[in-house]
């Protein structure tokens, strides 16, 4: 079954035991992501962004309540079948980049396609189409080192798009960069999201970054709530 | 300030390089030669299609740690299989001797004689297939400190019961038909430069010959070889009637008996009868198995053999330890990666397979560098210890059980942290940092 | 810069209580270098204990004689009329008795070992009155000494430890002989306590050796006198013999043990390898976790060298913590510890293991080299840490 809805989350809720207390997260969040969609999440530390980011990533799994992706339900897979699940559908895209050290750019794009079947050949191809993307070709055969940060985050926008996964999860991925890269960044999400139809969500606590999404969801204590952008 | 540091961390950096340069260099050369000939590219192309590349490229990460800690495996595995080496050349003797050979003493101790009569007594006994007596020569050449085992036998007898000393047709003639022949084996012809023909001047520390001084000349017949690669051919044989007919002390005594049995079900029994032939004697006998006699010589060198093997063993496994621990921090170091990577989809076993595999490889490159330094000392040692501590061979059980122990280090120091990764919560994991 | 001194100590004290947050990897150096350290003392002590039980028998003043080339009391030959020759040789001490001489022999009879319950070669010494008085410190500590003429024997105290079936009063038989422990005897913990004593004369008929001996001593008015008694040996040709002090004799019978103390340094310098490999990476480790740190002192004002030295010091600290356990566990394993081995002789030596001052140095010196060197190359790449590396992001 196919519908035009990605994200399908009803009445989910977390929460966490911290030694005797239990804090609650999340207590009956309903939520829905269309395809193609370009979402911002926004919101002060502790409202559960990240928590939910790792929810709809298949790494964190809700206490309660469903959550529906693309018809199927995932919050009762198992540990491994999630693993697999994930490297079908999601590519990441992290704060701090999180690059094998050792690898250099190239074979960290091809990480994801080592999960395929794809020949070395076919994997090498996808390899250079990605970095093409990111317009990295020319630094394949650097180590994350040797690189800026602009240019390890976009080695690990090419390594989410290189299986060609339906949604990118992106926790922070301006956070540890300066104004002009972070908009090239930005802008570089937008493109996928607008010219190859990638759906995005986004976690972010900077406004601006916000205002490159399609819409803007708020979260405050588990909770979304409307709010004015100024921006 | 800074600036004499710098210069004095060059002169460390390179200073160290150059006196490690027998460690590294032949790494080095191998490394060299797979670049230059695409053989590294094939090794990668190789890993990548198996799977194993990030492990590969894991293990080599941090090339100096890698290089610490193999070398501290390679010591430890030096270490053992050196050390089992010489035990197990210190009980050749034990494991060598043949399952139906006799060995009959005076029961006050091997060092007492035994009347000459006994031999022909024996030889009678039921059972009793080949008998031989020996005389302990207390042979030297030149110096007293350049001792000889030498020994004074009835040839044809000799050479009947120690099957395991191998001689040509025409050396064995040529022996039986010279009174002063002698057989010498191989690791004595090599450590003395002794050929066939030669005449050697032959000192005793406890005889003296009729013609005065304590010096025989004997004949070498012959070099014999060892039937087995184990067996020492560290030692002489020479005829016992020129050895009776030339020294001072006169009477006929032999020193003890060595006899082969029909059938080595028939051991017990034939010792039995040996020891109750002459339990009325003036010398009276004590015999036992060729095996049990050697384990008690060698039991002599007594529990200082045991300690040393133990201190030893303990060095081993505490190395071991260390780098157990180090491998195991080392992994832990990379959990934010390892979640990175089943974040994107690697399943908790393939994670778990890829440190176990990393740890293996470690614990394999660490040990056969070590086994196989072992074997170039040993096989160099051999002839230089062969008068000594002869039947220095690195044997194959040696090998097997380093191995074993190569497999045990990477199970037991991949074990842990492959669990650790394979129940790693990722949530936790990222949070964490 | 005159604070030099200040900076480092305050380096030095920061190093050292930020170890335990690196417990895991400190104990691994610790341990390594503890297991070097025992491990030398181990051997080192056997050596020592094994030569101390042979050089400590020895006189300098009594000469003992042994057929030429013999080497070992075991091999040796003199016959009654040559015994006689020596009683005038110069030099020889004489008393109310005559000359002071002790003609002996030395054979060897099985025992069995209490650690292994295997045969084992012990020494039985004949010897008379004046043999027996020759020795340093000996004493008679329960029974009686033998009756010159009879099957009694006396027993060293080092045989009854480590020997069954001589316990005083106990009947022993060898071959046919049996013997009869009347006495047990001390000589201050020498080699002469792993021997079993009785009359030479009734050795002589009972072993078939006629009227000949092994060897003689010859109590001698000083150790000066042996030249003279060398040359008197020398200028007779029926004295086809080799003389030399007692305790020249037994020093070099000590030697025989001696590769132990080889075989231990070579043993703990290899280990000694392994573990500075595994104590460089402990400290390698150390400097990349205290990266951010020591960068941060640097970017105050603090020099490269407290830097330098400061990660020395952690190194030397934690070997030295090493060295001093590895000394500790070898004192109480090792020190005093009995065992016998084969000695010179081709007869059971009972030694203990003996743990000296000097040995402990030894110690230290292998566990401060390898404290030293692993803390040496990375304390060059702590006082090189450019001091950018504070203003580094944590990822």
């Amino acid at each position: 079954m196919t519908t035009d809805i990605l994200f399908d989350l009803k009445g989910v809720k977390k929460s966490f035991t911290r030694g005797k207390e239990t804090i609650k997260i999340f207590d009956g969040l309903d939520m829905q992501i269309k395809q193609g969609d370009f979402l911002a999440i926004m919101g002060p530390s502790g409202s559960g962004k990240t928590t939910l980011l790792n929810m709809l990533g298949g790494v964190d799994q809700p206490s309660s309540g469903e959550v529906w992706f693309d018809g199927a339900r995932i919050d009762s897979l198992s540990e491994g079948q999630l693993s697999k699940w994930r490297a079908n559908n999601i590519g990441f895209i992290f704060q701090f980049y999180n690059l094998m050290p050792m690898l250099n750019a190239a074979r960290n794009v091809e990480l994801p396609l080592l999960l395929t079947n794809l020949s070395a050949k076919q994997r090498k191809q996808s390899v250079e189409t990605a970095l093409q993307l990111v317009e990295l070709a020319d630094r394949a055969a650097h180590l994350p080192k040797e690189l800026s940060g602009g240019q390890q985050q976009r080695v690990a926008i090419a390594r989410a798009i290189v299986s060609d996964p339906k949604l990118l999860l992106c926790d922070e991925p301006t956070g540890d960069l300066d104004r002009h890269t972070a908009d090239e960044i930005l802008e570089m999400l937008q493109l996928l999201n607008e010219k190859f139809g990638k759906t995005i969500v986004m976690v972010t606590h900077d406004p601006s970054a916000a205002s490159y999404a399609k819409r803007t969801l708020h979260l405050d204590k588990g909770e979304f709530v409307e709010k004015d952008l100024a921006a | 300030m800074t600036k004499l540091l710098n210069i004095l961390a060059l002169v460390a950096k390179y200073g160290g390089l150059l006196v490690t340069l027998p460690i590294w260099l032949p790494f080095w050369i191998i490394w060299f030669i797979f670049e230059k000939t695409g053989i590294n590219r094939l090794i990668a192309n190789f890993m990548i299609a198996t799977g194993l590349y990030l492990t590969f490229k894991n293990l080599f990460r941090k090339p100096l740690r890698l290089g610490l800690t193999c070398f501290a495996i390679m010591i430890a595995f030096l270490i053992f299989s050196v050390v089992t080496t010489l035990k197990t050349a210190l009980n050749a003797g034990v494991e060598l001797s043949a399952d139906n050979r006799l060995v009959v003493v005076n029961s006050i101790n091997f060092t007492q004689p035994l009347p000459y009569a006994y031999v022909n007594k024996v030889k009678a006994i039921e059972g009793v297939k080949d008998v031989v007596h020996m005389n302990w020569f207390g042979g030297y050449f030149q110096e007293p400190s350049q001792q000889i085992v030498t020994m004074a036998v009835d040839p044809e007898n000799y050479l009947k019961v120690y099957e395991e000393v191998v001689i040509d047709d025409e050396a064995r003639a040529r022996w039986f038909g010279n009174r002063r022949g002698m057989l010498i084996g191989r690791a004595l012809a090599t450590a003395f430069g002794w050929k066939v023909g030669d005449l050697i001047p032959m000192s005793s520390n406890i005889f003296s010959n009729r013609e005065g001084g304590h010096v025989w000349e004997m004949e070498v017949s012959g070099i014999f070889d060892g039937r087995d690669e184990q067996f020492g051919t560290n030692f002489a044989v020479f005829h016992y009637k020129y050895f009776m007919e030339t020294q001072t002390f006169g009477g006929d005594w032999v020193g003890w008996l060595t006899l082969t049995t029909a059938d080595p079900a028939l051991n017990e029994k034939v010792a039995k009868a040996i020891d109750e032939e002459f339990s009325n004697s003036q010398a009276q006998t004590d015999t036992s198995t060729e095996k049990a006699f050697n384990k008690a010589f060698i039991e002599q060198i007594g529990n200082i053999g045991l300690m040393i093997f133990g201190i030893v063993f303990t060095a081993f496994f505490t190395i071991l330890l260390v780098v157990g621990n180090t491998m195991i921090l080392a992994i832990r170091e990379r959990t934010g990666e390892i979640a990175t990577l089943k974040t994107l989809g690697f399943s908790a076993r393939s994670i778990f397979g890829m440190i176990l595999t990393e740890s293996m490889l470690l614990a394999f490159i660490g040990g056969f560098a070590g086994l196989g330094l072992a074997y170039v000392m040993v096989e160099g040692a051999k002839t230089f210890l062969a008068q000594f501590l002869p039947g220095l061979v690195l044997s194959d059980a040696v090998a097997m059980q380093a191995i074993g122990f190569m497999v045990l280090l990477g199970l037991v120091t991949g074990l842990v942290p492959a669990l650790n990764a394979y129940r790693l919560n990722i949530v936790t994991a990222f949070s964490r940092r | 810069m005159g604070s030099i001194f200040s900076q480092i100590s305050a380096v030095v004290a920061m190093n050292i209580r930020s170890l335990g947050q690196r417990f895991w990897m400190s104990l691994a150096m610790v341990i390594a270098s503890a297991v070097v350290v025992a491990i030398l003392l181990a051997f080192l002590a056997m050596a020592q204990g094994f030569s101390k039980t042979l050089e400590s028998a020895g006189a300098d003043d009594i000469a003992i004689f042994t057929r030429e080339g013999s080497a070992a009391e075991l091999n040796s030959v003199i016959s009654r009329d040559q015994v006689n020759i020596l009683e005038t040789a110069p030099g020889v001490v004489k008393d109310e008795n005559g000359p002071v001489v002790s003609p002996e022999l030395y054979v060897i009879v099985d025992g069995i070992k209490k650690s292994s319950q295997t045969e084992a070669n012990i020494p039985l010494r004949g010897l008379d009155d004046r043999g027996f008085a020759m020795r340093k410190n000996v004493q008679i500590t329960e029974g009686r000494m033998f009756t010159p003429g009879t099957n009694e024997m006396i027993v060293g105290a080092g045989i009854l430890r480590e020997f069954d079936g001589f316990a005083l009063g106990q009947e022993v038989k060898f071959g046919k002989v049996i013997w009869k422990v009347v006495g047990v005897f001390t000589t201050g913990g020498n080699v002469f306590e792993s021997e079993l004593w009785a009359d030479v004369k009734v050795l002589q008929s009972l072993y078939n050796r006629g009227s000949s001996y092994q060897t003689a001593r010859v109590q001698m008015s000083s150790a000066n006198d042996l030249e003279a008694i060398r040359a008197f040996v020398e200028g007779d040709p029926r004295l086809n013999l080799d003389v030399e002090t007692e305790s020249a004799y037994f020093k070099a019978q000590g030697k025989s043990l001696s590769y132990m103390a080889y075989f231990g340094w070579v043993i703990s310098s290899i280990m000694a390898l392994g573990a500075l490999a595994g104590a460089l990476n402990t400290m390698y480790t150390s400097v990349a976790e205290r990266a951010k740190e020591i960068a941060t002192l640097r970017a105050i004002g603090f020099s490269s060298l407290s830097a330098f030295v400061g990660t020395i010091v952690e190194a030397l600290v934690l070997a030295a913590i090493g060295g001093a356990l590895g000394s500790i566990v070898a004192f109480l394993l090792f020190d005093g510890l009995n065992a016998s081995t084969l000695g010179g002789s081709f007869t059971q030596v009972v030694f203990a293991f003996e743990l000296t001052s000097d040995l402990f140095i030894q110690g230290g010196i292998i566990a401060l080299f390898i404290g030293f060197f692993a803390g040496f190359f990375p304390a060059f790449r702590a006082a090189r840490l450019p001091v950018i590396v504070a203003f580094r992001n944590a990822a």
